[in-house]
């Protein structure tokens, strides 16, 4: 292993593979260039190969900044997997109409409880109607600008937090040690998602990333 | 020497004269500054790749020497940052001259 290798090593350290293998090629495409130069200015091969490679600078100063402006291995698998429901949906036309149905169903049957005056499961069911509308439908809405990105976003969460507020009442901080464990993972995919946003150009985001 | 935050506007700069590789913008920055602005190559690409993701530059293929290398150019919104920038950088040094100027 030479010592460009190292570096490089060290550079790419938890970047995915594309981000990795682009890394890869365009530092090595850069210390040929210094080591030619160096060559041409009369250096020996050792001193040259030195000199280029201090040129480089602190390869872990160099991984830290990639890390900032390219997809790191988790984040490019979070772009690869999170899109596996809405694709196992919409590639089965049934399953799919029975998902968008749902919510709806759900939602009227919540009305006709309230009506009835059994108002807990009236409640409950409006929430469940609601979560599953948030987490069904928005794959089928025109969400593929920024801006309506970013509204959509705030619904989302408005209704999330609205139906725990529904749900638990009161009790939502006797029960927030629940409440935190349930949603640590959704925090956790969104605080990656605000992470992606930032790296990717808008073109090219998935429809998922506008969610 | 570098000023933090400095890189991408010195890139802008040189990219504005003419589409360039990575080590070409390293060697200009250099020169241009007499060898005072010494950026590390290391955070020379991420920067690239950071106004590459704002749309401020974009990047293609070239060949020089009979190597392929990828080469940088602004865009139009990248020229309109740089022009701020510059707008930026002026009124910034000019109060920090008159100041020590006065100190």
């Amino acid at each position: 292993m030479t010592k460009l290798d190292v570096w490089l090593n060290e550079a790419v350290r938890h970047l995915s593979r594309d981000s990795a293998s682009q890394v890869r090629s365009e530092i090595r495409e850069h210390y040929d260039a210094e080591l030619e130069t160096a060559l041409s200015d009369g250096a020996d091969p050792e001193q040259a190969e030195t000199r280029a490679l201090q040129a480089l600078g602190d390869p872990r100063n160099a991984n830290c900044q990639y890390r900032k402006v390219l997809l790191s291995a988790s984040e490019a698998a979070l772009l690869r997997e999170s899109n596996f429901e809405a694709r196992a949906i919409c590639s089965k036309p049934r399953l799919k109409w029975a998902f968008l149905a749902a919510p709806g169903v759900i939602l009227l049957a919540s009305t006709a409880f309230l009506v009835m005056g059994n108002i807990d499961l009236a409640r409950g069911l409006l929430v469940l109607g609601l979560l599953m509308a948030i987490a069904f439908i928005p794959p089928f809405l025109p969400i593929y600008t920024p801006s309506r990105g970013r509204v959509f976003r705030a619904i989302k969460w408005s209704v999330m937090i609205g139906s725990v507020a529904l749900l638990f009442g009161r009790n939502a901080l006797q029960w927030s040690w629940l409440l935190a464990s349930c949603v640590f993972p959704i925090f956790w995919n969104e605080w990656k998602r605000v992470a992606i946003r930032r790296k990717l150009p808008v073109g090219q985001w998935p429809k998922q990333l506008y969610l | 020497m570098n000023f933090k935050g400095t890189l991408p506007t010195l890139i802008l700069e040189v990219l504005a004269q003419e589409p360039s590789h990575g080590y070409r913008i390293a060697q200009r920055i250099k020169e241009r500054s007499d060898g005072v602005l010494d950026f590390k190559e290391g955070t020379l690409y991420p920067a690239l790749h950071k106004l590459q993701n704002e749309s401020l530059v974009e990047s293609y293929e070239g060949v020089e020497s009979g190597r392929t290398r990828r080469y940088y150019r602004i865009t139009q919104s990248g020229r309109k940052a740089l022009n701020k920038d510059r707008a930026e950088w002026r009124q910034l040094s000019r109060a920090v001259s008159i100041i020590l100027g006065e100190a």
